[in-house]
C-alpha cells in the first residue's frame, strides 16, 4: 500500500519549518495544518501519528501529536 | 637644384585628376627621371581645382612651384626631356602656380592647403597654418568658441544656410550624457565636388573643424557620413584619422587637453535623400533613410536621441580658418548676411570647370563667364542651374545676380552647396523640368505624399503638356502640383523640386509650347501596373 | 448601443506640467506643454483633417493633410508634429490650406481605387470620407499613370487581408507594429513611389514575424488591412463593450455586431488594462463561441458507461439536486463539493461557493487557481496582507529595472508584454530569471541585461541570493524597513548567512555568482525596480516560499508602495484574481477571510440565513484523495477540465471514476465529462453578464452580446440547483449578486455595476476611502499593518533527476493557444501551433540520436507520452520544455503528485523525465491514442 497523501503533505510542510528552533517549528507546522486542512485529513494524520507512521519525519510527527 | 636633395614633383591624387590619368603620369615621370638619373620625389597632392588642366603637374623650383597641364602620360617623358624638372617653359607650361590669375584672384581660406600639401602629411599641414584654429579654440571656453562662430556669420554650406553657431549653441545648451557631431559628406548634388576635394586634398582641415565643433558643444564622438561613390575620399579620411589618433589629435586627450573626441567614417548606401540631415541620422542609426519630422531638431535630439550637430563638410571645413584668424576677419568677407567665402563649383558645359573659393557677392556672370570662360562647346550659355538638381535655372540675363543667400532667394533661386551647372542653347528646358520631377521620383524617400506621389505625377503632367494634351488644364495642374509640393512636402527634397520646374516655366516658357513635333519624341505616359 | 466611434485626438496626450494656452480658429484652449497643435485643436472641438495621425501613435507628419497656418510663423507646418507654444494663434481652414489639402487628396486619389467605397470595402475608408470633406470632386490626374491598382492582396493570415491597392503608405500599420506591439514585423520596403508596406523581408504576413495582434488592422485608415469578417458579414452596426475572456490581462473590447453576429472584436482605447491594444486571441479567436461542438442542452446519464441523453433544464437540475442530497444522506455532509472556474465571472463564481457553503453546508469548495496561483495568494497575504499584486499595468512605465521571473509575457500576456517592451525600449533595464531563453531575453530593440538561466526548482535559492547581496552590501532601504516592516532583523540575520550568498548557491542554481551579484545590485539600486512573475514561480514545491522571498526582497529594497515598483503576478486566466477574491478557497470566505473568523462567518450566516462550518474544507487534490478513500462522492465542476489539467492524471481519473456523481458545467464535452453524469451547458463570454477581475485587481464589466444560447445563465443554473436542494437562493439579476458581494466584502464595498458603467473599471480595494479604486497598493502602509519578513530557506524539491529520468521537464505556453486549447483549438489560431513541441538542447538530442522534427517519447515515473522534438539552444542542457495546448500531448500523464507545501499547487514546472527516439510509427500512434488528453491548467 502506498504511503497516504497526508504523510507526504505533512512532511512537505515540516521541511519548510525545520530551520526553526522548537517548539516554534512544531507550532508552525501544526498551525498550518489547522488553518488549511479539512478535518478528516487532520484526523487521518493524527491517527497515523498515534501509530507512529514510519514515513512521517520527526517534526511532522511532533506537530501531528500536538494537534491532539 | 643641389645634387643632394631630390626635385619635388607634385602630381595630384585627387580622383578628378586620377580619372584623367594622374596615376600613370606620376609613374611615367618617375620612370623618365630614373632613366635620366634625376633624383625626384613625387608628392601626391590634392587638386588645385583647375580641373580642365588636370592632371596638373607642379615642380618645385627656386622661383616657386611651376605648373604644367594638362599632362598626359605620353607627355611625361618629353616634358622631362625639355626640362620640366627644372621649371623650364614648354607648351604645357602654366608658369608659377601662385601667379595663375584664376587661382590668385580667389580668396582661399578653407581651400588654402588643398593642392598645396601632401594631404596626409601632418607636418605640412601644420607648416601651412593647420592646427592653429584648434589650438586657439582649446585655449578658449566652449561658449567662447560658439560665440566666435556665431560672430563670424558662418552659415550652413550644405544648402539651407542656417547659422552654424546658433545650431552649435543649441547643442551646447542641451544637457545630455553624450553628444555627437555628424559631418554630412553625402555630396549628391549635380555639379558639386568641393566636399570630395577637401576630403581628398586636405582631410585634416575637416577633422580639425569637427574637433573644434566637438569641443565647443561638448560632443565626444563624431561621424563623417560619406557617400559610397567616394572611395578615395573614404580611404584618405580613414588614413587621416589613423594618423591623428597616433599623433594625439583624436582620442581621450585632444592635443593633450581634457577634451575627448572619437571619429568614425560611415559610408552611405547611395540614396540622395540621405544627404538630408534627418535621413542621414536615420541611416547612421542603421535604419531606412527616411525623413524625421522636426521638431525636435537634431541639435536637441539627434543621433540616438542625443544632441547632435549636423553640418556639411564645407561648414565644418570653414571653422579652422575662422578660429585661426578671428570672427571679425572672416566676416569682412561677403555681403549682407552672406558672410565669409563659399567654394563655388563650376560644372556642366563649361570651358574652365573647377573650384572657385571666393567671397560671397561675386556675380553669377563673373563665375560663369569670367572664371568659367563660357561653355565648353563654344555656344552661347542659355541657362545655368545653381544649387544642385533642385536649384533654379537662371537665364543668361540674370548673370548680374550676386552670389548670396539673400539675392538668390529674392530671385526664386538658391545658392545651395555652391554648384553651378552650365547649359548652352541646345538645352530643352521642358525636358530639364521633367528631369527635376524624375529625379525627385527616383530619389524621394517616399514618406510624404506630395513628394512620393507628386513627383511621379509631375513627370506625367509635363509629358502631357509637352505632348500638347490638354495643355492649359495641365499647366494649371502643374502649377497646383508645384504649389502643394513646395508648401506641403516634409523636407527640402519635395519642397525644392518645383524650383527648377517653375524657373524653367518662368524663364523658358517657349520650351513647353513648341508642340510635340518640335521636341524630341517623348515616351507616352506609362499606364497600368508598374 | 449603436456603433461606438471613439474620438481620435490625432497625437498622444502629453503629461507636460505646465499648461499652455493657444487659440485655434478663434477658440482658446489650455493644453499641457508639448501637446501637438492637432491635439489642442481636437480638444477645442476642431477636427483637423488627418490620415497618418492617430492618437495611439507618435506623430509622423507624412500625409500632409493636417497643415495649418500659425500667425507670425512661416509656411504651413503639419499640426501633428508642431507642438503648441504659448499664445500661438492657429488657423486650420484658410483658403490656402483648403487648396493644399485638395491638392494632396488629389494625389492620393490618383493611386487609389475610386470604387473602394462601393466594392467590398467597409465604408470605413477615411480617405474617401476626407476627400468629400476637403471638397475634392474631380481628380484631374486620371488613373492612366503609374499606380498600384493591380497589386495582388496578401490573404495569408486567417483573420485579415492586406490589399495593397488600397494602401496609402501612411505607415500607421508599420508604426503600430513597432510602437504599440513592439514586434517590428512590418516595414516600408522600397522608396519613393515604390514604397510599400512589407511584412518581414518581403514575406507574406504569415511567413513573417507577425504575431497577428491586429494593431495594424486597427491602425489602418483605409480598407487596406481589414478583418475578413467585414467582407463576410458587412459593416457592424452596434457596439457592446466587454472584456476578453482569455488571459489575466483582461483587455477591454468593443464587440462590434451586425444583428446578433459579432463582426469583429476591437480593442477599446479606454480599456484600463490594454488602452486600445490586443493580441491574436482576444482580437480574433472568438469563433469558438459559435462552434458546432458547443453543447446547448443539458445532458444526463445514469452511469458513465451509458450514452448521453438530452434533457430539459428542470430534469437535469432536479437530478443534480436529488443525487447530491441522497449522497449527503448516505455519506455525510462533507461527501460532496464543488470547484469554481477562473474563466467564469465573479458573480458566477460567487454563487457556486455560496451554493457549496450554504446549500451543500460544507467548505468543500476550491478553484482551478489552486493549480496556478494559489501560492501567490498565500505568499502575498503572509507578507503584505493581501492576496493580490501590488501594481497596475501602467506602473511598468515608471520602472527602471524590470525583473521577469518564471513568466513568458510575450506569449502568455502579450498585451502587457507590449507595454513592458515599450518601457524597455525607452531605457529600462531587464533581468530575466528563467531556465529557458524566452523571447524577451532578446527581441527587437530589447535585450536583457542579465538572463539568469537557473536550474528548474531553484528559484528560492536565487531570490535569497538577491536579498543576500542587498543586505550584506548594505543596499537595503533602511528607512523604509524601519518605518513600514517587521521581522527584518531576524530575517536579515538569516539571509546574510553564507549559504545564501550568490557564490554558495551557484552550485545549486547553475547561475554564475558574479552575474547574480550584478543583477542583484541592479535591482537593489533601481531606483524603481519591479518584479513580474508567473507560473514559473508558483508551480513548484516551494511556490509559496518563492512568492514570500520576492516580497521580502521588494520590502528590503523599498520597492513597494509606489508606481514603478512592486511584486506583480501575471495571472494565467481571465478571472484567477476574481475567483480567489470570491471566496473560492476552502479555508476562506470572500475577501480572503478565514472561515474560523467568527465575526465574518456570522455576517454571512446572517445574510445567507444558514450556518457555515468554521473548519476548512477539501482542496482539489484532497478531494481526489478523499474520493479514493471513499469519503468524497460527488463533485460539481464549473468550467474546468480537471481530467486534463490536473497533474498525475491517472490518479485523477481513478478518483473521478470512484465518485457517484460528477456534474460538469462547460461549453464543450471534455475529458472530465467522460466521468460525468450530468453536463450542464455553459455560456461563452459573449453571453455572460457580470465582471472579471484581472491580474491588476481591475474589475471589468463583461456585457452580453447575445442572450445565453443555452437558455439559462450559469448563475441561474447554480441558484436553481441550490433552490432545488432546499436552500433559498435567488437573484433577479447579476448586478444584485455584485451588490451582495459589495455588502459583504470590505474591499469591494464601493463596487456596483452602475459605478463600472460610469467609470469603465475599478481596481479593488474600492470603498469609502478609495471610491474609484486603488491602482497601487500599500502606498501609505501595508494592508496587514507592517510588512512581514518571512524566512525562506531553500528546500530542494523531492523531484530529482535520476539515472532513469535524467532530464527535467518544464512547461509553458505559446501566444496563439490558450491553456488546454478548448477555445483556441476551435478557431483558426491552429494555423500557428498545430501541435505541441518538445524543445530539447542540441547536446541532449545528440546523446539520444534525436534530430529536429523526430517523434520522441517523453516518460516520467508516472507516465509516458509522445510528441515531436525541436532542437533548441534556448534550453539549457538537461532541461526539456513543452507546451500543453493540444490534447494528444497528454503532458499531465507525466507530471507528478509533488506540490507546493503550503497550497498544494502542483509542481508542474519540475518533472524528472527521459526522452527517447520513438521506435516505430505504429508504437507512437498507439500511445497517442491511449493517453488521455491531459493538459495543464493555469
Amino acid at each position: 500500500m502506498d504511503t497516504p497523501s497526508v504523510v507526504r503533505l505533512a512532511n512537505d510542510i515540516a521541511d519548510q519549518f525545520s530551520h526553526r528552533p522548537e517548539p516554534a517549528a512544531v507550532e508552525a507546522v501544526a498551525d498550518h495544518v489547522r488553518k488549511f486542512w479539512d478535518p478528516r485529513m487532520r484526523e487521518q494524520l493524527m491517527a497515523l501519528a498515534r501509530d507512529g507512521h514510519v514515513d512521517l519525519q520527526p517534526l511532522a510527527l511532533r506537530a501531528a501529536r500536538q494537534l491532539q | 637644384m643641389s645634387a643632394t636633395s631630390p626635385t619635388v614633383v607634385y602630381v595630384p591624387r585627387d580622383s578628378a585628376a586620377r580619372s584623367v590619368g594622374a596615376d600613370e603620369v606620376a609613374d611615367r615621370i618617375a620612370l623618365a627621371a630614373a632613366e635620366r638619373h634625376r633624383d625626384v620625389r613625387i608628392v601626391r597632392n590634392g587638386s588645385r581645382g583647375l580641373l580642365w588642366l588636370e592632371p596638373m603637374v607642379e615642380v618645385v623650383t627656386a622661383g616657386g612651384r611651376v605648373a604644367y597641364g594638362p599632362v598626359t602620360p605620353d607627355d611625361a617623358e618629353s616634358l622631362v626631356d625639355v626640362g620640366m624638372l627644372d621649371g623650364a617653359d614648354n607648351e604645357l607650361s602654366l608658369g608659377v602656380t601662385d601667379e595663375i590669375e584664376w587661382l590668385r584672384s580667389q580668396q582661399r581660406l578653407m581651400f588654402r592647403r588643398v593642392g598645396v600639401i601632401d594631404p596626409l602629411s601632418l607636418e605640412e599641414y601644420e607648416a601651412n597654418g593647420g592646427g592653429a584654429g584648434l589650438r586657439r579654440a582649446l585655449a578658449m571656453s566652449p561658449a567662447e568658441v560658439v560665440t566666435e562662430v556665431i560672430d563670424s556669420g558662418l552659415r550652413g554650406r550644405g544648402g539651407a544656410g542656417f547659422p552654424a553657431g546658433v545650431k552649435w549653441r543649441t547643442a551646447l545648451d542641451t544637457d545630455a550624457d553624450v553628444k555627437y557631431v555628424c559631418c554630412n559628406a553625402d555630396e549628391g548634388d549635380s555639379g558639386t565636388f568641393a566636399d570630395r576635394m577637401l576630403m581628398e586634398g586636405d582631410p585634416f582641415t575637416l577633422v580639425e573643424g569637427m574637433l573644434i565643433c566637438g569641443y565647443a558643444v561638448g560632443a565626444t564622438h563624431g561621424f563623417v557620413y560619406v557617400r559610397s561613390e567616394y572611395p578615395d575620399a573614404i580611404a584618405t579620411l580613414n588614413s587621416a584619422i589613423e594618423i591623428l589618433y597616433a599623433r594625439g589629435w583624436l582620442g581621450e586627450h585632444v592635443l593633450g587637453s581634457d577634451a575627448e573626441f572619437d571619429l568614425t567614417v560611415r559610408v552611405g548606401a547611395g540614396a540622395y535623400i540621405c544627404g538630408e540631415e534627418t535621413s542621414m541620422l536615420e541611416s547612421l542609426e542603421g535604419r531606412r533613410g527616411e525623413i524625421r519630422v522636426k521638431p525636435p531638431i537634431p541639435a536637441i535630439r539627434g543621433l540616438f536621441g542625443r544632441p547632435t550637430v549636423v553640418n556639411n563638410v564645407l561648414t565644418l571645413g570653414s571653422v579652422p580658418a575662422i578660429l585661426a584668424g578671428s570672427a571679425a576677419a572672416y566676416a569682412e568677407h561677403g555681403v549682407d548676411r552672406s558672410l565669409g567665402t563659399q567654394v563655388f563649383q563650376l560644372a556642366g558645359n563649361i570651358a574652365r570647370g573647377g573650384v572657385v573659393e571666393t567671397s560671397f557677392g561675386i556675380t553669377l556672370g563673373e563665375l560663369v563667364l569670367g572664371y568659367g570662360g563660357g561653355t565648353r562647346t563654344g555656344r552661347p550659355v542659355r541657362a545655368v542651374q545653381v544649387g544642385g538638381p533642385l536649384g533654379a535655372y537662371l537665364p543668361a540675363d540674370r548673370f548680374d545676380l550676386p552670389m548670396a543667400y539673400e539675392s538668390f532667394a529674392a530671385a526664386g533661386a538658391m545658392v545651395g552647396h555652391g554648384g553651378i551647372v552650365v547649359f548652352d542653347d541646345s538645352v530643352d528646358m521642358a525636358q530639364q523640368a521633367r528631369f527635376a520631377m524624375e529625379f525627385c521620383a527616383e530619389e524621394s524617400c517616399g514618406k510624404c505624399t506630395p513628394c512620393r506621389v507628386g513627383a511621379v505625377r509631375g513627370v506625367e503632367v509635363i509629358d502631357r503638356i509637352v505632348a500638347d494634351v490638354d495643355r492649359d488644364l495641365n499647366l494649371v495642374l502643374l502649377g497646383d502640383l508645384c504649389e502643394v509640393m513646395t508648401e506641403g512636402s516634409l523636407c527640402a527634397m519635395g519642397g525644392l523640386t518645383p524650383m527648377p520646374v517653375r524657373s524653367a516655366l518662368e524663364h523658358f516658357p517657349e520650351d513647353f509650347s513648341r508642340g510635340p513635333a518640335l521636341v524630341r519624341p517623348v515616351a507616352p505616359a506609362e499606364g497600368g501596373p508598374r | 448601443m449603436s456603433l461606438l466611434k471613439e474620438p481620435d485626438y490625432g497625437t498622444p496626450a502629453r503629461a507636460g506640467e505646465a499648461s499652455v494656452q493657444v487659440e485655434v480658429d478663434g477658440r482658446c484652449v489650455m493644453v499641457p506643454e508639448g501637446t501637438s497643435v492637432m491635439r489642442a485643436a481636437a480638444l477645442a472641438g476642431i477636427d483637423i483633417p488627418k490620415l497618418c495621425a492617430t492618437d495611439s501613435l507618435e506623430a509622423f507628419g507624412s500625409c500632409r493633410m493636417c497643415l495649418v497656418e500659425v500667425d507670425g510663423g512661416r509656411g504651413t507646418p503639419a499640426s501633428c508634429t508642431t507642438p503648441v507654444a504659448s499664445g500661438m494663434v492657429v488657423r486650420t481652414g484658410t483658403p490656402k490650406l483648403e487648396k493644399l489639402r485638395r491638392s494632396t487628396m488629389e494625389l492620393y486619389m490618383s493611386d487609389h481605387p475610386l470604387d473602394c467605397i462601393t466594392g467590398s470595402g467597409s465604408g470605413r475608408c477615411d480617405l474617401h470620407d476626407l476627400a468629400d470633406r476637403v471638397g475634392l470632386y474631380h481628380m484631374r490626374y486620371g488613373q492612366q499613370g503609374v499606380n498600384h491598382l493591380h497589386e495582388e492582396p496578401d490573404s495569408s493570415n486567417p483573420y485579415f487581408d492586406f490589399d495593397q491597392t488600397k494602401c496609402i503608405v501612411c505607415s500607421r500599420c508599420v508604426r503600430a507594429c513597432s510602437e504599440i506591439q513592439g514586434t517590428f514585423a512590418l516595414t516600408i520596403s522600397g522608396r519613393g513611389f515604390d514604397s510599400s508596406v512589407a511584412a518581414g523581408a518581403n514575406e507574406t504576413f504569415m511567413e513573417s514575424e507577425c504575431v497577428s495582434c491586429g494593431a495594424c488592422v486597427q491602425a489602418c485608415p483605409t480598407d487596406a488591412l481589414q478583418e475578413r469578417t467585414i467582407v463576410e458579414l458587412g459593416m457592424p452596426t452596434r457596439t457592446v463593450l466587454t472584456t476578453c475572456a482569455y488571459c489575466g490581462v483582461g483587455c477591454s473590447f468593443k464587440a462590434e455586431l451586425k444583428g446578433d453576429d459579432v463582426v469583429r472584436m476591437v480593442p477599446h482605447k479606454d480599456g484600463g488594462a490594454n488602452e486600445g491594444h490586443s493580441c491574436v486571441k482576444g482580437r480574433f479567436a472568438f469563433g469558438y463561441a459559435n462552434h458546432p461542438d458547443r453543447v446547448l442542452k443539458p445532458l444526463v446519464r445514469e452511469s458513465i458507461a451509458d450514452e448521453w441523453r438530452e434533457a430539459e433544464w428542470d430534469e437535469a437540475i432536479g437530478l443534480v439536486a436529488r443525487r447530491m442530497r441522497e449522497i449527503q444522506a448516505e455519506h455525510g455532509r462533507g461527501s460532496i463539493g464543488g470547484i469554481t472556474s477562473s474563466r467564469c465571472t465573479n458573480e458566477e463564481v460567487y454563487v457556486v461557493q455560496k451554493m457549496v457553503r450554504a446549500a451543500f453546508g460544507n467548505n468543500n469548495v476550491d478553484t482551478c487557481a489552486r493549480v496556478c496561483h494559489s501560492p501567490t495568494g498565500y505568499g502575498l497575504k503572509q507578507t503584505f496582507g493581501t492576496s493580490a499584486g501590488t501594481q497596475d499595468f501602467k506602473s511598468v512605465d515608471q520602472a527602471d529595472v524590470i525583473v521577469v521571473i518564471g513568466a513568458n509575457p510575450t506569449d502568455g500576456h502579450p498585451v502587457f508584454a507590449s507595454r513592458m517592451k515599450r518601457r524597455l525600449r525607452a531605457g529600462a533595464t531587464l533581468i530575466v530569471v528563467d531556465p529557458r531563453r524566452i523571447d524577451l531575453v532578446r527581441t527587437p530593440h530589447v535585450e536583457a541585461a542579465y538572463h539568469l538561466q537557473l536550474a528548474p526548482g531553484t528559484n528560492v535559492a536565487v531570490v535569497n541570493a538577491f536579498a543576500h547581496v542587498a543586505v550584506t552590501e548594505e543596499l537595503f532601504a533602511a528607512d523604509f524597513v524601519a518605518e513600514r516592516c517587521e521581522g527584518f532583523e531576524e530575517w536579515a540575520e538569516f539571509i546574510a548567512r553564507p549559504e545564501n550568498s550568490p557564490e554558495a548557491v551557484e552550485a545549486i542554481t547553475g547561475v554564475p555568482a558574479d552575474q547574480l551579484r550584478a543583477a542583484a545590485r541592479l535591482y537593489a539600486t533601481g531606483p524603481n525596480s519591479a518584479i513580474y512573475y508567473g507560473l514559473g514561480v508558483t508551480e513548484h514545491s516551494q511556490g509559496s516560499t518563492m512568492v514570500m522571498g520576492m516580497a521580502n526582497l521588494a520590502m528590503a529594497t523599498g520597492n513597494v508602495g509606489r508606481e514603478g515598483v512592486g511584486v506583480s503576478p501575471l495571472r494565467g486566466q481571465n478571472n484567477v484574481q476574481g475567483s480567489c477574491d470570491m471566496g473560492s478557497f476552502p479555508h476562506e470566505l470572500p475577501g480572503y477571510r478565514h472561515v474560523s473568523d467568527d465575526t465574518v462567518r456570522g455576517q454571512f450566516e446572517e445574510l445567507w440565513g444558514t450556518t457555515i462550518l468554521s473548519e476548512p474544507g477539501l482542496r482539489i487534490p484532497n478531494m481526489f484523495d478523499a474520493a479514493l478513500d471513499g469519503t468524497f462522492k460527488a463533485l460539481y465542476v464549473q468550467g474546468e477540465d480537471i481530467a486534463q489539467s490536473d497533474p498525475n492524471i491517472t490518479h485523477v481519473h481513478a478518483a473521478l471514476a470512484a465518485m457517484d456523481l460528477v456534474v460538469v458545467q462547460d461549453l464543450f464535452l471534455n475529458e472530465t465529462s467522460k466521468f460525468a453524469h450530468v453536463l450542464l451547458p455553459a455560456t461563452s463570454f459573449l453571453e455572460k453578464d457580470g465582471t472579471f477581475t484581472n491580474a491588476e485587481r481591475r474589475i471589468n464589466r463583461v456585457r452580453p452580446v447575445v442572450g445565453p444560447k443555452t437558455g439559462k445563465h450559469e448563475w441561474e443554473i447554480v441558484c436553481d440547483i441550490a433552490q432545488a436542494m432546499g436552500y433559498d437562493m435567488h437573484y433577479d439579476s447579476t448586478s444584485q449578486i455584485m451588490d451582495e458581494i459589495a455588502a459583504t466584502t470590505p474591499t469591494f464595498a464601493g463596487v456596483s455595476f452602475n459605478l463600472l458603467d460610469e467609470v469603465g473599471s475599478v481596481q479593488w480595494p474600492c470603498n469609502e476611502t478609495a471610491p474609484l479604486g486603488t491602482p497601487t497598493m500599500h502606498v501609505d502602509g501595508f494592508v496587514r499593518g507592517k510588512g512581514l519578513f518571512v524566512e525562506t530557506p531553500y528546500v530542494p524539491t523531492k523531484e530529482r533527476s535520476t539515472r532513469r529520468f535524467p532530464l527535467i521537464l518544464t512547461t509553458g505556453r505559446i501566444l496563439s493557444q490558450y491553456n488546454v486549447g478548448a477555445q483556441t483549438r476551435r478557431t483558426a489560431n491552429v494555423a500557428w501551433h498545430p501541435e505541441d513541441i518538445l524543445e530539447i538542447h542540441p547536446h541532449d538530442a545528440e546523446d539520444r540520436g534525436i534530430e529536429d522534427g523526430d517523434q520522441v517519447t517523453l516518460a516520467s515515473r508516472v507516465g509516458e507520452t509522445v510528441l515531436r522534438a525541436k532542437i533548441a539552444d534556448r534550453m539549457p542542457v538537461g532541461v526539456v520544455y513543452t507546451t500543453f495546448h493540444h490534447p494528444v500531448t497528454g503532458a499531465n500523464v507525466v507530471t507528478t503528485e509533488h506540490s507546493d507545501w503550503a497550497t498544494n499547487c502542483p509542481e508542474y514546472k519540475v518533472t524528472a523525465v527521459q526522452v527517447g527516439l520513438r521506435r516505430s510509427m505504429h508504437a507512437s500512434r498507439e500511445v497517442a491514442e491511449q493517453v488521455p488528453t491531459a493538459l495543464l491548467s493555469d
